[in-house]
């Protein structure tokens, strides 16, 4: 710790910023690679096909399938085609518990789909670092409170924010790293400060618990009754009693015309006179993430049995908050909006690591500094190019998998991951033997190779696919145009790295 | 509906460059000479009109509760282009406010 408040704040920023900017990085990425979550899960499973069905026509054969396939099952769950994800989904058994069938919404025959993490991974990982859930919670909450940190230090120890709202000055070292990571955290700060704290709120349960402890004797499920989140009771007996199932496809179009698109049903107890149909709204027909909440029918009469809950003030304010993290709503256009701004984020992350060292550089490069301090020099800059360049090669090292793992392979998700934290730490390796400077070009070119070669695995007559191939080609060209730089950059390794600092990489 | 987002990230980046050109040492970097006090005042202006013009487009586009997420990322991302282009391009970085009248023009006759 340093005297004066600034220096302690700058003390503070530069430790905090590095020590954990590496994992910040990582959940940075992983989190706007899952904007398009659901556009990288149908890249990622090519056998499903593009085929324009109404909803209508999908539910039809879905419930026939099941119908012919699981007429006892207690439970019915229906993924329809939407615009984001193109398939056709039925399960038995809860939700979200996985597993289910994929249909061809043309025929509503069951098709082989390989088994992949998708882009749900990158979802997943940005939440928990992969870790068992509830660890995994704790841990990124932690760094999304350095992170707050860290935006917070940052403001206090910049202290021409306006002056140099604008300033840019490339081709200077240090300087230039030192402008660009100004410019791009203070522009976006908006961005910054709104995804970290929202990113806080999502959980806020599991963080400070406090509230429902007093309240309702930490009974999460009295709270959530509370909010008007009740659940409809099942009629036990009803349950047995065998009745025919009402059409879906009206009470579709009447859940439509209340909420918007429909993601998908589920229908309990099917084929009872207790069936219930349960219609799900998709995510971001507004800002409140809408996640939970369904309309319910009546599965024999098909009367509308409740509504979806309006909320109170209170927990309206924490799903605005949670719907602006999650980034559904709006289309496509504000999903780039959050996609660039994830981007340039992670940039802004990556561009402060490099600059710690780039400071550092021409002190503890040199033969005279201190051993020690040479050796933990070398281990940020180890790091930094493990964390930063490894961790995107990673990343499309994922998707490659997905592509060329053998489709018949036993628990292939699980190789998919493995293959992600396999080539993550071979990364590290290869950033530990070689130099610096040749690591950055050997990892961040090899990221560029791999995602101008997303195209080459075809499926470009679908829209989406097409749309992640072509995306990808894009950032491939800018990951080169950087790796270019870093290589061509003044020999002297000292204060100019990489000459200019990086426009749009990452 | 695509238009009008053009038209909202258009005028987002216009702003911010009238705010930046509004800016002695902005002004200087492009034109290398002073800028007289009465453009300076101009070019806010029309800087903060054209941000509020933004925001309006956006408005059209994704209704008042979603739109100041749009307007406030596009006013980042066209400030933080904008910086990116001053020091390599800076004619270039004035000249794209040119693609507003372009805009206007394509929104009178289309």
């Amino acid at each position: 710790m340093k005297n004066t408040f600034t220096q302690s704040m700058a003390w503070l920023h530069t430790w905090g910023g590095l020590i954990f900017g590496w994992l910040l990085f990582a959940i940075f990425v992983t989190g706007t690679l899952a904007v398009f979550d659901k556009e990288l899960n149908h890249w990622m499973q090519p056998e499903i096909p593009t085929s324009e069905v109404t909803q209508a026509d999908a539910a039809r054969r879905a419930i026939a399938y099941l119908q012919t396939h699981e007429p006892q099952a207690g439970n019915w769950g229906v993924s329809l085609p939407t615009d984001r994800s193109p398939g056709l989904r039925v399960s038995t058994g809860e939700r979200r518990h996985g597993g289910g069938v994929q249909l061809d919404p043309q025929t509503g025959e069951a098709i082989e789909v390989r088994d992949s993490v998708g882009g749900n991974f990158f979802f997943r990982f940005h939440f928990t670092l992969d870790l068992p859930r509830n660890w995994g919670i704790f841990v990124v909450g932690a760094l999304a409170l350095v992170m707050l940190a860290a935006l917070v230090t940052g403001i206090v120890i910049h202290k021409k924010i306006f002056k140099e709202f604008f300033t840019f000055r490339p081709n200077k070292g240090q300087r230039s790293w030192l402008d660009f990571h100004n410019a791009s955290a203070v522009l976006l700060l908006p961005f910054h400060l709104m995804i970290t704290y929202t990113g806080l709120v999502i959980f806020m349960l599991i963080y400070i618990p406090a509230g429902v402890d007093a309240l309702f004797a930490g009974d999460n499920r009295a709270y959530f009754k509370a909010q008007g989140n009740a659940r409809l009771e099942q009629p036990r007996g009803m349950a047995r009693q065998p009745a025919e199932l009402a059409d879906v496809v009206p009470l579709l179009a009447q859940a439509q015309a209340r909420l918007g698109p429909i993601a998908g049903f589920n229908i309990r107890n099917p084929n009872t006179a207790g069936a219930r149909i349960e219609v799900r709204p998709e995510l971001g027909n507004r800002i409140a993430l809408s996640k939970g909440q369904a309309m319910v029918f009546d599965g024999v009469s098909g009367q509308l049995l409740s509504d979806v809950t309006e909320w109170r003030a209170a927990p309206l304010t924490q799903r605005v908050m949670v719907g602006l993290h999650f980034a559904q709503f709006g289309g496509y256009p504000m999903r780039w909006l959050y996609f660039v701004c994830g981007v340039i984020s992670c940039v802004m992350i990556a561009s402060g690591l490099v600059l710690f060292c780039v400071k550092r550089g021409r002190k503890y490069a040199s033969a005279s500094a201190q051993l020690s301090a040479r050796r933990w020099y070398r281990v940020a800059e180890v790091c930094n190019v493990g964390f930063v360049a490894g961790l995107l090669l990673a990343c499309v090292g994922l998707l490659w998998a997905s592509r060329l793992l053998p489709v018949e392979l036993v628990q292939r998700e699980a190789w998919e991951v493995r293959a992600f934290f396999g080539v993550w730490l071979l990364a590290l390796l290869h950033a530990g033997i070689r130099p610096a400077r040749r690591a950055w070009v050997e990892q961040l070119g090899l990221t560029a190779l791999l995602c101008m070669g997303l195209g080459l695995f075809g499926g470009l007559e679908d829209a989406l696919r097409l749309g992640v191939a072509a995306c990808a080609l894009v950032l491939g060209v800018l990951l080169g145009v950087v790796a270019w730089r870093v290589q061509n950059a003044e020999p002297a390794p000292l204060a100019r790295k990489a000459g200019r600092s990086v426009e749009a990489g990452a | 509906m695509m238009t009008l987002i053009a038209g909202g990230a258009l005028f987002a980046y216009a702003g911010m460059l009238g705010l930046c050109q509004g800016l002695e040492r902005h002004y200087k970097q492009v034109w290398q000479r002073a800028c007289p006090q009465s453009l300076r005042v101009v070019l806010r202006g029309a800087g903060w009109l054209a941000l509020m013009i933004s925001l309006l487009l956006c408005a059209q586009v994704w209704g008042w509760a979603m739109a100041p997420v749009a307007w406030l990322a596009m006013m980042s991302l066209g400030a933080m282009l904008l910086v990116v282009l001053l020091p390599y391009w800076p004619r270039l970085a004035v000249g794209l406010a040119g693609l507003v009248p372009v805009w206007g023009l394509l929104q009178l006759f289309a």
